[in-house]
């Protein structure tokens, strides 16, 4: 058969917009320290040092970033935001809020679906660990469930300068006559 | 190689609609067109289509590599001078390529002839992956066409695979430009195959796409974009503000960069001057080459980079010139000798073979009232049935 075995189009037809459904929940660990970790069940210092260091690496890379210390510490609570080693274009300093945690895959059970990462804290809702692109994971250490999507590594909140950089070169043929597709 | 006059599923519109295929009917005129459909022996597909497309493919890599080594190649094309290393490393680095349309010109019998190859932009996916799909299972169904067809068309199954072995980390964002239903249609249907494959997607407009201080592309939440679906070419990409800070935004760009040389038409001399005589190709040069002279029969000439048929001219022994109007042809143009579409009662007949991570997996057809495919072109189904 040269066709497709089956079709299914969720997402095109207007009555079923998400695929929510299929996103499988993942077992994550959450620890504050590496010594929390160790004293974990199945869990060793060795991969709680190592998810530490690999966690603490993408912090720099996801934590949301500020061009000025108060906005962050408005979302963050005073005294709860550091200097990143980036810099803007202009050469100002960047502001992130501390890493006060890390979430790292269950050990327990093996799966690997689970993006190592550093855990944040907001001001507005200081009881749970949240992900750098905000989502909630939990309020306690040791094990839990999260969706899928916030196991996922995490996209990186940031300030956008400019937009409408990009369609220029689509207006100017536009313009000059009736498009129906700028692909074709 | 045959065109049938059949019957339209009577619903088939309430159906577009819903499933949000809603530019079915353009400037008032069908463009999904059911009225007739064609029909293929198997042998056609497998040994006029199929294969050829992966043989035209494996040439394309060689004038990709060939290309990428040579300065001289690269000005031909017309490439910015300041993109060539960039280009250069996303092909060294291999990041993987979607999709592609090879229109071809076929009819029935002897070597297919490659036209172009729609590497970059490509349209009329969604009509050919699904709406096709379905009108070939109803059609069966309601005895419409016999029972026992099938049809070169397993696009859905190799996107969503695809899609799979793309290993994107986090999200994919899939953006097209404002004004086109045609366009953020087929980017709909992308997204669809790539969230059945398990990944996190998000659409949004090309000129909504913003920048950070640090020169990363950001969505319209403030988010970084780490692996971008483009439906807007690459030329274009290359001449916007935002496209000469693309190289350093960390962007993983779908399709990479270097299918920008494939999509442009100097692929064809290209290909011409390294496969001369290949019965699946067109004699075809550089336009200020003086070999472009010698072409007998009539010759079409194309813009390196142009849409929808756009500034293409034909001229043909004996009859007029044909031109279709359009904003293109700065960058040069090609020649190619003229090898004329079949005519179906009337209809000049264009194959579209596509090509999903290289891998030719189905079928689209496109029918104009002139020798020149445009804007105005109608999609028809296909089956395969000896």
């Amino acid at each position: 058969m040269k066709r497709s075995r089956t079709l299914t189009l969720a997402l095109m037809s207007a009555t079923a917009l998400t695929l929510a459904a299929c996103d499988n929940p993942e077992e994550v660990a959450v620890f504050e320290t590496v010594e929390q970790c160790a004293t974990q069940d199945g869990f060793n210092l060795q991969a709680c040092e190592a998810n530490m260091k690999q966690a603490q690496a993408e912090h720099v890379r996801v934590a949301p970033k500020y061009t000025s210390a108060a906005d962050c510490e408005a979302d963050f609570g005073a005294e709860q935001c550091e200097t990143s080693p980036q810099r803007t274009t202009s050469g100002g300093s960047v502001f992130m809020p501390l890493m006060m945690g890390y979430m790292m895959g269950n050990m327990m059970s093996g799966r690997s679906g689970v993006a190592t990462q550093p855990l944040y804290r907001s001001r507005d809702d200081a009881k749970n660990f949240r992900t750098g692109d905000n989502q909630k994971v939990s309020g306690k250490t040791g094990i839990s469930k999260v969706s899928g999507q916030t196991a996922r590594a995490p996209s990186t909140k940031t300030s956008t300068i400019k937009r409408g950089g990009f369609g220029s070169a689509a207006r100017a043929r536009a313009s000059m006559g009736k498009f129906r597709s700028f692909g074709g | 190689m045959q065109r049938i006059t059949i019957e339209e599923r009577d619903d088939w519109k309430t159906q577009a609609d819903e499933l949000g295929f809603n530019f079915h009917t353009l400037y008032g005129a069908a463009y999904w067109d059911e009225t007739a459909c064609y029909r293929f022996g198997l042998q056609q597909i497998e040994n006029d289509i199929e294969d050829p497309s992966e043989e035209i493919e494996k040439m394309c890599f060689e004038v990709v590599a060939r290309a990428l080594d040579s300065e001289e190649i690269m000005g031909k094309l017309a490439i910015p001078e300041g993109f060539w290393d960039y280009i250069r490393s996303s092909w060294m680095n291999q990041e993987k390529n979607l999709y592609g349309r090879l229109d071809l010109s076929y009819d029935g019998n002897g070597p297919a002839k490659l036209l172009e190859y729609n590497a970059d932009t490509p349209t009329s996916l969604y009509e050919s992956a699904a709406f096709q799909w379905v009108w070939l299972e109803q059609a069966m169904k309601r005895e419409i066409i016999p029972p026992g067809c099938d049809q070169f068309n397993s696009i859905h199954e190799t996107m969503v695979e695809a899609f799979r072995n793309f290993g994107i980390p986090g999200k994919l964002h899939l953006a097209s430009c404002k004004g086109s239903d045609e366009d953020a249609g087929t980017v709909h249907y992308i997204e669809e195959c790539a969230a059945q494959a398990g990944l996190e997607t998000a659409f949004l407009f090309m000129e909504d796409i913003g920048i950070d201080a640090a020169g990363r592309l950001t969505d319209t939440d403030d988010l970084t974009i780490s692996t971008l679906f483009k439906l807007y070419p690459w030329e274009w990409v290359m001449a916007d503000e935002f496209g000469r800070a693309l190289p350093k935004s960390g962007v993983t760009v779908i399709e990479p960069a270097w299918r920008a040389i494939l999509s442009n038409k100097g692929l064809l001399p290209l290909l011409w001057e390294m496969f001369e005589g290949h019965p699946n190709l067109l004699p075809a040069y550089f336009a200020d080459d003086p070999r472009a002279a010698d072409l007998q029969g009539g010759y079409v000439r194309k813009p390196l980079l142009s849409r929808e048929g756009g500034n293409v001219e034909m001229v043909r022994p004996g009859e007029e010139t044909l031109m279709v109007e359009g904003p293109y042809g700065e960058e040069g143009f090609i020649v190619q000798a003229l090898h004329p579409l079949p005519v179906f009662e009337g209809n000049h007949t264009v194959i579209g073979s596509w090509l999903v991570a290289s891998k030719p997996c189905g079928m689209g057809i496109r029918e104009d009232n002139s020798p020149i495919t445009k804007d105005s072109s109608r999609f028809l189904p296909h089956v395969i049935l000896d």
